[in-house]
């Protein structure tokens, strides 16, 4: 009985990474429950920092100083961004977004219910439920599922950038806790790729702004079969 | 490692040249004679590939090509170089005759030709790698430099265009980067302590792969390189983006692009293969495949634009390239692509000059083009006989024996599926072009240059057609 009790003591003992690693998904949640934009971009600063420091203590505990590289490329990507969409709000002044089919606080709450069936879906993942990996993927396809849920219910042509972004955050992740960092060249050139993603969606919001008069992705009807 | 500096170094500094210069009939002219210097090359060097003395050259880790990538290669420099030259004559009228209100100007001009270039770029090296990150890489590449080829026009439509081009693919992407991921992880599970994604080192230690992982790897990747080939339940930004482009950028979005992305899942289904030949995932691709070329038959029944009619098409040989991914055979794929890809460009660069003759894009306004240039009217009947399988040209030995391939490994319902749907889409396809052809030719159409804008279009009919002629089909049959 005893012995039972300690193991599951031992169980709910969390490492430092995964608490790194809920925290990025709580980060991930209060995003989806928040419709000011700022704010919605602060979160994403936060998310994006847990991950860097996910990133730099990984590297740490798997003595690979290399990756600490892709720590920097992680922090560049918490910083730069928010900062880009940031100026960008201002440009375009807009400052809400109160999404469409669901209610913000209804979609922060059904994130959390993702969460918890990321939680089982990890659980089926060969190899993964074996020893400490468990959270990491939890909040790795915990924050897929908010990235897809952020794209899905908000209007705004942003929080569709916004969401991208997440949903790359946790592949990222993903790659991050189960596979121990993949090679420093692939993490670098995906990088690149989504620093010139978001440049290229960013600079078409201007002109979306200018021809539009709106950003409101929804209102993009025109092209039909017809 | 030369081969890979020399073919790379030159749609590098067309993309910087098209910046710098202004004169933008110069440009154009200048960067259509490159790209054919640029297939030249590409021929010379890849030779001995394609003649199949070497089977496959490393570069270095994670760069090789072997010779399905190779005649990939020189199909897509191919199609870019028709398309650019095409669009000499294309865009001069343009700037005479723009229908729309959007002035043209050297930058714009300068930004789609660099633009075009890094396109090139990356899409030759989708067929370069061996490593399904940078695989990945490339084809993400692809989305974000073609973006500015369908924004070309400026206009709302356009912008719509790009926009849903842009997130749709990209997110579809991110779905193939969680599976090259598993793939990755999968590798780690099982043979490769170190993990590894070069698809030669995994097919070769296929068997020892965690196989969960790697199938649930497989359909997310089949999943996202499937956005981005317009596979059907994800197809929905392809008609939107082929449509709203301009007509050379439509030709290689149809003509090379989509073999790139199915180029993404033919390698990613290698490695299953080769883990499992006879599982339930070899069933999937085949009858994926056969719903998109059922799903694109029933669309293309009605429609009222003349390019989305088009991309409507590009999405049912999508399906058919999937059905030949499927049976495991990648000679009938990139036969099936090579006859798509002329076709389909011919009738892309011919759309576009009626539709900028005539101004309009709808249907049902365009009418008897067989009066005003029997040229083009000509070659219109050509090319839509020729990218829907009718008998002497190309597509026709292929999707035989696409169709036999499939009955002989069993599928016969798929093959049944297949023939009825092939039979619908041509009936389609020859009625609305019939309209288009015949009846009363419509006073403010004014065609430009008839003989010129009919050079391209016209070489890739009759190489079509020679294809056709040629292609012994007893032999395709026999293949593996």
């Amino acid at each position: 009985m005893h012995a039972h009790r300690c193991a599951q003591v031992d169980e709910m003992t969390l490492d430092t990474y995964e608490v790194i690693a809920l925290f990025a998904a709580v980060a991930a949640i209060l995003m989806l429950g928040t419709t000011h934009l700022r704010l919605n971009l602060t979160f994403y600063c936060l998310h994006t920092l847990a991950i860097a420091a996910e990133t730099a203590w990984i590297s740490y505990l798997s003595g690979e100083p290399q990756h600490l590289i892709a720590a920097a490329g992680v922090l560049v990507k918490a910083l730069g961004i928010p900062i880009f969409l940031g100026w960008i709000i201002r440009k375009l002044d807009v400052d809400s977004d109160v999404g469409t089919y669901l209610p913000a606080p209804l979609c922060m709450h059904l994130g959390i219910v993702m969460l918890g069936v990321s939680y089982l879906l990890s659980n089926q993942i060969p190899g993964v439920n074996g020893d400490d990996a468990t959270f990491g993927a939890t909040s790795a396809i915990g924050i897929l599922f908010c990235g897809i849920l952020l794209m899905l219910t908000r209007k705004v042509a942003i929080s569709q950038i916004v969401g991208f972004l997440v949903i790359e955050n946790g592949i990222y992740l993903f790659a991050l806790t189960q596979t121990r960092g993949m090679p420093l060249i692939i993490e670098m050139g995906l990088l690149l790729e989504v620093l010139v993603a978001v440049m290229i969606t960013g600079l078409l919001l201007f002109n979306i702004k200018k021809s539009f008069e709106h950003i409101d992705v929804t209102q993009l009807t025109e092209l039909r079969d017809q | 490692m030369k081969v890979l500096i020399v073919l790379g170094i030159l749609p590098i500094v067309l993309a910087v040249l098209s910046l710098l210069i202004r004169n933008a009939p110069r440009l154009r002219l200048f960067v259509a004679v490159m790209h054919w210097v640029q297939l030249a090359l590409s021929i010379w060097l890849l030779l001995p590939l394609l003649d199949g003395t070497v089977p496959a050259v490393v570069y270095s880790p994670g760069l090789m090509l072997d010779r399905l990538g190779a005649m990939f290669v020189i199909l897509t420099v191919f199609v870019i170089a028709s398309a650019s030259t095409h669009a000499v004559c294309y865009f001069a009228e343009e700037d005479i005759h723009r229908h729309s209100e959007i002035p043209s100007s050297p930058m714009r001009n300068g930004v789609f030709y660099a633009c075009l270039n890094i396109f090139m770029l990356a899409m030759m090296g989708v067929y370069f790698c061996d490593n399904l990150a940078y695989l990945w890489m490339c084809i993400e590449a692809t989305t974000l430099s073609s973006a500015a080829l369908v924004f070309h026009d400026r206009t709302k439509n356009a912008l719509e265009a790009t926009w849903k081009y842009l997130i749709i693919c990209s997110v579809g992407i991110a779905l193939a980067l969680f599976g090259t991921v598993l793939v990755f992880t999968s590798s780690q599970r099982g043979a490769f302590p170190e993990g590894s994604l070069n698809v030669s080192e995994l097919i070769l230690r296929a068997n020892k792969l965690d196989f969960v992982l790697l199938r649930l790897g497989f359909f997310f990747c089949l999943i996202g390189y499937g956005t981005k080939a317009g596979i059907f339940p994800m197809h929905s930004w392809l008609p939107d983006a082929h449509s709203e482009a301009p007509a050379p950028a439509s030709a290689v979005l149809s003509g090379a692009l989509l073999n790139c992305a199915l180029y993404g899942i033919w390698r990613v289904y290698q490695v299953i293969l080769a883990a499992s030949p006879h599982g339930f995932v070899n069933h999937v691709v085949p009858i994926l495949g056969t719903v998109t070329v059922v799903a694109a038959s029933i669309f293309l029944v009605r429609q009222y634009s003349f390019k989305r009619m088009l991309a409507y098409s590009s999405i049912e040989n999508v399906g058919l390239m999937l059905v030949a991914i499927g049976l495991g055979s990648g000679p009938l794929f990139f036969l099936q692509a090579v006859n798509h890809s002329c076709a389909k460009v011919a009738l892309f660069l011919l759309s576009g000059n009626i539709t900028a003759a005539c101004g309009t894009k709808r249907l049902n306004k365009l009418h008897g083009i067989l009066k005003t240039t029997p040229l083009w009217g000509g070659l219109l009947a050509l090319a839509t006989f020729a990218v829907t399988g009718a008998p002497p040209f190309g597509a026709f030995v292929s999707e035989t024996a696409i169709l036999i391939t499939s009955a002989n490994r069993n599928h016969w319902p798929l093959a049944v599926l297949l023939i009825s749907a092939i039979a619908v889409s041509f009936i389609a396809l020859c009625l609305h072009i019939g309209r288009i052809l015949v009846g009363q030719a419509k006073p403010d159409c004014h065609p430009f240059q008839p003989m010129r804008s009919s050079i391209v279009p016209g070489v890739l009919v009759v190489g079509v057609l020679a294809l056709g002629v040629l292609l012994r089909l007893d032999t395709l049959v026999k293949l593996p």
